[in-house]
């Protein structure tokens, strides 16, 4: 895999939800290159006395405008500031993206029927991926979750590729879809599907390591391959640091290439 | 550009800081390694350490804590991976040389004694590991011992990484010297901490852990200007470089070559950046021959 760091301009960056923002970069390279579940590793102008780069997942790309969008939480410094550069400022010139950095989503070649599970912006690293399965034909739903329904920033996007049959909510606060965490519709879903006899044979997880961890436990329980996606802090991006590594049942590994995305059952919790 | 450190001929005075480049192969796409002064690789120790718990990492103000504690596969790992491809690219290679022990030090420089090896660095400084490194670099005597048993392991040019957690680094230095060591390089990392005062939580795991990056480089150049006027050894200046005016700094404080580290985090060409700064620097100032920085502070 080529890393580069491309120079990127902030083309949009617009609010999606409390606290959340959609930043789209003119990034042709990124584009062109990006496979579902990796990520960039930013460079924000005009916060220099913050020396390290952040990570971010890419939500989706568009290979004819050249774009990638970026679904943001606001939640410290790298991302306050972010929200607050305007597509019009002399900053939105000033960005670096060193990409495709990681392993993304690899489902099984043989896979049939996925099930995808996204908390919060966890949704977000999963939509390319729900695009390319069904590019591939593999029918697939997905099971959301967030604290308010304006915070589904993410069912919008779904509903339009995948339909409303196979897009499934909850919220923290009971505002929308099921109450509660959306663990329970993960797991009814992988039981109806088994009932039905079309069972999921993928499940991909990606939001709280809690969330990740009972999807991955309930799959693996199942007999389902699991794929789970795991956030670290991180320094360099490129696999050098070793600041961001998963405890996994073959050692230490590197979030940043030798994931983000692990087998769930290798990752120790 | 070229120097001469401790017997070490480097093509530039440019080099990577042992921790923040691994052995470069993560930074091929962006850098030729072969165009650097030299690679200075992790430090690796005899069978291979764990590292310590994460986080291990955290950002501060033009700077970042980590405490990765010297994870490294063991040195048959680098001798069978790493130098064989540093070796490939045409690289001059630094070996960074961690132990517990002044045995287990020397061990390892026994271990690559017969691999492409240009110089070590020994280091007695890392502040995140439990024994061996600070530990050792805070001793005027435990540095004297460690590096005369590394000195009876090789003929290779040794150069001795110190901290700067002490009272007197030239003190330090002193013992590196007398104990047959061919240059230092300064400084390690400050030991330090950061708070999340609303979880009241320390934000690495270890609590504790090595301060880097443009913060530090004040300190950096201090000890550099103490250790060039305390000891005739040549010095290999780090701390906070990251760009050639910060490294023809540290040349005028009297090192004789430089270290960039974390600047590596935020920009992966950070390296050859460097190098075309100092090259720049030298044209518009009519230097001949970087060599004729050294040491050149008008104080």
């Amino acid at each position: 895999m080529t890393l580069f760091d491309e120079r990127a301009r902030l083309v949009a960056n617009a609010g999606a939800g409390p606290n959340l923002f959609v930043a789209t970069f003119e990034a042709p390279r990124l584009a062109q290159s990006v496979q579902p579940g990796q990520f960039a590793h930013m460079q924000i102008p005009g916060m220099e006395s913050h020396i390290l780069r952040r990570p971010f997942s890419v939500y989706g790309r568009n290979l004819a405008s050249q774009t990638v969008d970026i679904l943001y939480q606001v939640v410290g410094a790298g991302t306050r500031h972010l929200s607050g550069i305007s597509p019009r400022s002399d900053l939105a010139e000033g960005f670096g993206l060193i990409g495709p950095v990681g392993r993304g989503w690899s489902p099984p070649a043989a896979t049939s029927r996925a099930l995808l599970v996204g908390g919060g912006v966890g949704a977000a690293p999963l939509f390319m991926l729900a695009e390319s399965l069904k590019g591939q034909g593999v029918p697939a739903t997905v099971v959301l979750g967030a604290q308010t329904h304006a915070a589904l920033a993410c069912e919008a996007a779904y509903l339009d590729l995948l339909g409303e049959d196979d897009v499934r909510c909850a919220t923290d606060d009971g505002s929308y879809g099921r109450p509660g965490f959306c663990t329970s519709l993960a797991t009814e879903a992988l039981d109806q599907a088994a009932a039905e006899g079309r069972p999921f044979d993928y499940v991909a997880v990606c939001g709280p390591e809690p969330l990740m961890r009972i999807v991955a436990q309930e799959a693996r329980e199942r007999g389902v391959a699991c794929e789970v996606s795991m956030e670290r802090r991180m320094a360099c991006g490129v696999g050098a640091c070793l600041s961001c590594v998963v405890e996994t049942a073959l050692g230490k590994k590197r979030s940043c290439v030798d994931g983000p995305v692990f087998d769930g059952s290798e990752v120790l919790w | 550009m070229a120097v001469n450190l401790g017997g070490l001929p480097m093509k530039n005075p440019v080099t990577t800081a042992s921790g923040t480049f691994a052995a470069g192969m993560e930074y091929a796409d962006f850098v030729n390694v072969s165009a650097l002064g030299a690679v200075t690789t992790k430090g690796v120790s005899l069978h291979g350490w764990a590292g310590n718990a994460s986080p291990r990492i955290a950002e501060t103000p033009s700077g970042m804590l980590n405490s990765i504690g010297l994870q490294n596969p063991g040195v048959e790992h680098l001798k069978t991976v790493e130098l064989p491809w540093l070796r490939d690219q045409g690289a001059t290679v630094i070996v960074n040389v961690s132990g517990h022990s002044a045995q287990e030090y020397a061990s390892v420089i026994e271990a690559l004694e017969d691999g492409p090896v240009d110089a070590y660095e020994i280091n007695v400084s890392c502040p995140n590991v439990d024994a061996g490194g600070m530990t050792i670099g805070t001793d005027p005597s435990s540095v004297e011992a460690v590096v005369s048993r590394c000195r009876q392991a090789t003929k290779r040019p040794l150069i001795v990484k110190l901290t700067p957690n002490v009272t007197s680094v030239v003190d330090i230095a002193r013992a590196a010297e007398a104990a047959g060591a061919d240059a230092i390089s300064l400084i390690n990392t400050l030991l330090g901490m950061a708070v999340d005062a609303k979880t009241r939580r320390p934000k690495l795991a270890r609590v504790v852990g090595g301060l880097s990056g443009p913060a530090v480089k004040p300190v950096a150049l201090r000890m550099v200007w103490e250790c060039y006027r305390g000891v005739s050894l040549p010095i290999l200046g780090m701390g906070g470089i990251a760009t050639g005016e910060d490294a023809v700094e540290f040349m005028l404080c009297g090192a004789t070559a430089v270290a960039v580290g974390t600047a590596n985090f935020s920009d992966p060409a950070s390296t050859a950046r460097v190098i075309e700064g100092i090259e720049r620097y030298c044209r518009e100032q009519g230097v001949d021959d970087v060599n004729e920085l050294r040491g050149a502070l008008k104080a």
